[in-house]
């Protein structure tokens, strides 16, 4: 049984159909045109062997199609408001570098979106093989519009004004608008050359212009391929130029904490067992740090995915992902990415796509409990809705680290059941313990569940 | 005339022109004087042929 995939219905070149692990892409005369001229270029056969476009075989098409490609579907699909700084910059790079190629291949690429964009085994690789066509004289990039509000103004927000961009992705799914970017852009990076063409005069100029055809005008005027290519190069070289460093130290040094090295090893240990114990294929590390669990789970073979709120570590989580199977999402337990976009599906939430075997958490429930006011047994109820096994660390109150996030608070004005015994009571509802083991600090203990 | 699912933003179309370069700017400013009913810099380029169109291009733009 086919079924659409819902975030697939905007392009009517091209949509995709799933079929368990199938993944059919389905062609109008259109769209085959544009995968004819693409699949007889040099450069597509490049970049599908070193990884930067998803494979694509041609088939017989279904009833209604003028063409279809099977594509391999993908492990993990993640959203630009899930990735960190430098995944939205190699995104970005990546979708120039192609569009760059095609047109030197006399191709094009029609849009310029980051969800066309996924990242395997640590890589970004473009998915959406219905974007390419072939390239008509005098016609202008179609995208470049789509590639400020998506790429660039979201990395010039973080890099320029200091603010995180994916809470705006989230927000919007169609980006900044070249407007609201130049509110946002202040002091001299108002003057900036880049801020000024691509921010400030885009603006004025949509201001200017408003819904008027100017296609056929440009074409008339003389606009070519060459326009394209200057504008490409300057925006890799301007994206290139784009960094973000965080200030404050924050998690970036957790692994140094003196509680975290002293667990390190009994954690490690006691994860492995585990994986033996549940040979899981797809483990969800929930608050991964600087993952390093998420890379013992890899190392034993498992699509191991590691979320955590705060971006400069899992930033350096990605940047030393390359080549491994481990993925990383950036989002807030306590508010993770929902479903979201037309009806409510086109984006679906983080959890239903990360599908996990097996959910790891160690030195995180106490930052819901004690941090984000979320009571225990309602932390434990939203672990047992994935119906997989949990490896979990649980801290008790009295736990020097605890005490820091309490701060302020009164004991009466806690959640009840954040002791020891009124959390084993809370566990052995919904789930079996099938192993344990106390951690030196006598204030922490390790559990490995099994849902009942 | 191809028809897009994107709506590539009109004033957006004309500055990626400008940003290509000097060329860009003679495409730019003739095109944007066609959109503003200002007559065309080149009355015949209707009519002319593409490699025509291209070569009026690399003039520089006049007012």
């Amino acid at each position: 049984m086919s079924t659409p995939v819902p975030g697939s219905f905007r392009d009517p070149a091209s949509r995709v159909v799933l079929d368990g692990d199938k993944v059919t892409r389905l062609l109008d005369k259109r769209g085959v045109e544009g995968w004819r001229a693409l699949s007889r270029t040099e450069f597509f056969r490049k970049a599908v062997a070193d990884g930067r476009l998803i494979e694509s075989v041609e088939v017989d098409p279904p009833d209604g199609s003028a063409g279809a490609l099977i594509h391999p579907r993908l492990d993990l699909i993640t959203y630009p408001y899930e990735w960190t700084f430098s995944m939205l910059r190699d995104a970005a790079l990546l979708q120039l570098d192609l569009l760059e190629e095609a047109l030197s291949a006399g191709l094009t690429i029609k849009d310029a979106t980051p969800y066309n964009i996924q990242f395997v085994d640590g890589r970004p690789r473009f998915i959406d093989i219905g974007s390419f066509e072939t390239y008509r004289k005098g016609e202008p990039w179609i995208g470049y519009r789509q590639f400020t509000r998506q790429f660039l103004f979201p990395l010039m927000l973080r890099a320029w004004v200091g603010v995180p961009f994916q809470p705006w992705l989230r927000g919007d799914l169609e980006g900044l608008t070249p407007a609201q970017m130049s509110k946002l852009l202040a002091g001299r990076k108002r003057f900036n050359t880049s801020a000024l063409l691509h921010v400030r005069a885009q603006a004025r100029m949509e201001s200017r212009m408003g819904d008027r055809a100017v296609r056929k005008d440009l074409s008339e005027a003389g606009f070519n391929a060459d326009l394209i290519l200057a504008n490409v190069r300057k925006l890799r070289n301007l994206v290139g130029s784009l960094s973000w460093e965080e200030g404050e130290q924050g998690w970036s040094t957790y692994g140094e904490c003196s509680h975290v090295a002293r667990d390190r090893t009994a954690k490690s240990e006691f994860l492995e067992t585990a994986l033996k114990r549940f040979a899981p294929r797809r483990v969800v590390d929930l608050g991964a740090n600087d993952g390093h669990f998420s890379r013992i789970a890899a190392a034993n073979g498992a699509l191991a995915i590691a979320i955590d709120s705060y971006e400069p570590v899992l930033d350096e989580v990605y940047r030393t992902s390359a080549g491994t199977s481990l993925a990383v999402a950036l989002t807030d337990l306590a508010n993770p990415s929902p479903s979201q976009g037309w009806a409510s599906q086109e984006r679906a939430s983080l959890m239903e796509r990360a599908r996990p075997d097996l959910i790891l958490a160690f030195g995180v429930i106490h930052h819901l409990i004690y941090g984000a006011s979320i009571p225990p047994g309602e932390v434990v109820r939203w672990l047992s809705t994935f119906g997989c096994p949990v490896v979990l660390e649980f801290v008790s109150p009295s736990d020097e680290m605890v005490s820091k996030l309490v701060g302020n608070k009164l004991p009466h004005e806690l959640h009840p059941g954040g002791e020891e015994s009124e959390f084993r009571a809370i566990l052995d509802k919904l789930f079996v313990t099938s192993d344990e083991h106390v951690l030196s600090s006598a204030t922490r203990v390790l559990f490995a569940l099994e849902p009942r | 005339m191809i028809f897009g699912y994107l709506d590539p933003g009109s004033g957006s179309l004309i500055l990626q022109a400008v940003i290509g370069g000097l060329t860009g700017i003679g495409v730019a400013y003739k095109a944007y004087r066609a959109k503003r009913g200002l007559g065309k810099v080149d009355p015949g380029s209707e009519q002319d042929g593409d490699e025509e169109k291209a070569g009026d291009a690399a003039l520089p733009a006049e007012s």
